[in-house]
């Protein structure tokens, strides 16, 4: 058992995905809900294993889609209104040009609500990482945090011991 | 040899992922430093030639009447359409959940960035009088004159603005995790720069959560664009009556031809990147083989295209375009016309033999003929267009100068030295996309 001082609660190394999640399973059964889990990659089966169905990245990329629509049916149909110049003999408000603004401004504002939005729900940018992270999450290791105090420390050790942990740090 | 990415035969672990990957990044050699000189000095040609340009005026280039519009609006649609494959792969791939694009996507999409880079300095040399670009940004100006948003020239500017953008996005928000990664591994304060690029990434199953879904819409916003900035560039000519342009089937003519030539400019710098970095084992033959198909299902496309076009030319029965068209093909440039003919439809179909496909070397020889065979079709679409207009008036003749020439050179050395920064600084395979594929085939042994 490594000894970490600077963990205020259980961390213990996982060496797969399966192992993970079954370990997750075991500890919200046991009570523990408020887990911390490290990925090197993306699964979604660890997601479910937390109970997380869903993020408002979506509504956010929604409505940044209807703001760029917006945005350019004002660029467009307005400048046209406030200097109404009739040019290549089409109608003022013209709309099959205006259509292909209208279309890339809808696109870009999707994305860049889509982007800024998972960084804000995700608590990022952060300069400073938590302190239960450890550059091995980054290769090759899954981690689960159990943020206990003193009275609970000892019940969540037990638990995590039950699980295929490779390394545990209390 | 094997139809898939047959990783547990090669025995990678996650631990090999990351090691090999970012090898070139810890590692240097004089190699590369002297290749990344060479480059930079055709770049710096490049530039005196345009400064020689902005300094004489347009007359330096080989503009006459009445071809107006020559190779340097032939460089950015050939530029804009290699970065379509980047996206195409990393977005429209990425929908389809096909797992082959895991090791080329990083790499692809780095093309699609410096493509658009490249791409988007040509309208500006073409302006002559370069410092008026931003007349083309829509801004309240004292005279509240607005752009002209009937203009397929606006239209490109949203559409080449959006997609840089859009990709760049894309390209960052795959590559946070991986910056993580290399922060995690380095010391310093090269692990500082890693570090705040990364934005505090630590992998946490929430971050990823978030994340998916945002790369996931980004991917689905992606793909309309890939076929939109295409169609909206091919409309630059369609919208004209110039003989030779005005067609309606200008766009996915275009976007076909995009991803043709996107996908062979992905073969021509993957194949040495794979062999300098010593990356076989994760750009196999079997990526190379499926490049490979759709550089043949794109070559037919774009051979149809050519016959639909001719043949739509010859039963409009409208002897101005007919006349266009037997110009192409007989006329001062029939040249071109020959060299995009044999380049893009006969080259391509030795893509037929399933040897030609998996060998790199056959490969990248196949994709320098289609990167020029697509270079000089845009070169005959716009040149040799302008060049027999309807009226012998508008007859010409058009040779590219020194200028333009060197501008060309200094480019595409402005492409690769860009590409070469990404190889040293960058990833050039997602590292995490890479270990998920490892990671859910239970190939991780504990490393």
């Amino acid at each position: 058992m490594a000894d970490a001082a600077n963990v205020s609660g259980v961390l213990a190394h996982y060496e797969s995905i399966d192992g993970t999640r079954r370990a997750i399973e075991t500890l919200r059964e046991a009570g523990f809900d408020d887990l911390e889990v490290f990925s090197p990659v993306m699964c979604p089966e660890l997601e479910e294993a937390l109970g997380i169905y869903s993020s408002p990245v979506r509504r956010w990329a929604l409505i940044g889609g209807i703001t760029g629509f917006t945005t350019a049916n004002l660029l467009t149909i307005g400048t046209s209104l406030a200097y109404p110049l009739i040019g290549q003999g089409k109608p003022i408000i013209s709309w099959p040009p205006f259509i292909v603004i209208m279309f890339e401004l809808t696109i870009l504002y999707t994305g860049l609500f889509a982007m800024f939005s998972w960084m804000v729900h995700a608590h990022r940018p952060k300069l400073k990482l938590s302190p239960a992270y450890r550059a091995v999450f980054s290769v090759d290791r899954w981690g689960i945090f159990v943020p206990v105090d003193a009275r609970d420390r000892d019940r969540a050790l037990e638990k995590v011991r039950e699980t295929e942990a490779v390394e545990v740090e209390a | 040899m094997a139809d898939h990415w047959d990783t547990e035969e090669r025995g990678l672990t996650l631990a090999d992922a990351n090691r090999d990957i970012m090898r070139p990044i810890m590692v240097s050699s004089w190699r590369y430093w002297t290749l990344l000189a060479f480059v930079f000095a055709l770049v710096v040609w490049g530039c005196i030639a345009w400064a020689w340009q902005i300094d004489q005026g347009l007359g330096v280039a080989g503009y006459s009447h009445p071809v107006m519009w020559a190779v340097y609006i032939t460089s950015f649609v050939f530029w804009v359409g290699i970065a379509h494959s980047g996206t195409l792969i990393s977005a429209i791939l990425y929908l389809f959940r096909s797992g082959w694009r895991t090791t080329i996507n990083r790499a692809s999409e780095a093309m699609t960035i410096f493509a658009v880079m490249t791409a988007g300095l040509f309208p500006l040399i073409h302006l002559g009088r370069t410092w008026y670009f931003y007349w083309l940004i829509p801004y309240p100006s004292e005279r509240f004159i607005w752009p002209n948003f009937k203009s397929p020239l606006v239209w490109d500017v949203f559409a080449v603005g959006t997609y840089f953008t859009i990709s760049l996005l894309f390209w960052y928000t795959g590559m946070i995790p991986d910056l993580a990664a290399i922060r995690d591994r380095l010391r310093g304060w090269k692990s500082k720069v890693y570090g705040l690029f990364s934005v505090g990434w630590q992998g946490t199953v929430r971050e990823w959560s978030h994340y998916r879904r945002a790369y996931l819409y980004m991917a689905a916003i992606a793909t309309p664009l890939v076929l939109s900035v295409h169609s909206v560039v091919s409309w630059d000519f369609a919208m004209g009556i110039v003989p030779g342009w005005h067609s309606t089937i200008f766009a996915p003519y275009f976007v076909a031809g995009a991803i043709f030539s996107g996908m062979a400019m992905v073969i021509t710098i993957l194949v040495p990147m794979r062999w300098a970095f010593g990356l076989e084992d994760y750009i196999t033959d079997y990526h190379l083989d499926n490049m490979s198909k759709l550089i043949l299902l794109t070559s037919l496309i774009v051979a149809y295209s050519y016959a639909a076009e001719y043949f739509i030319t010859y039963y409009s029965a409208d002897p101005t375009e007919q006349a266009s068209l037997f110009f192409r093909a007989h006329g001062s440039f029939q040249g071109p016309f020959w060299v995009m003919t044999f380049c893009n439809v006969i080259v391509p179909a030795t893509l037929w033999f399933k040897k030609v496909r998996r060998s790199a070397s056959a490969a990248f020889v196949v994709s320098i003929f289609v990167n020029i065979g697509m270079f000089y079709e845009r070169y005959v679409i716009i040149v040799s267009s302008l060049a027999h207009e309807y009226e012998p008036y508008s007859w010409g003749f058009y040779r590219p100068s020194w200028v333009e020439i060197s501008i060309i050179v200094g480019s595409f050395a402005w492409f690769f030295f860009w590409f070469l920064l990404f190889t040293k600084a960058l990833p050039t395979i997602s590292i995490a996309e890479v270990k998920e594929h490892l990671a859910h085939q239970g190939a991780h042994e504990h490393g």
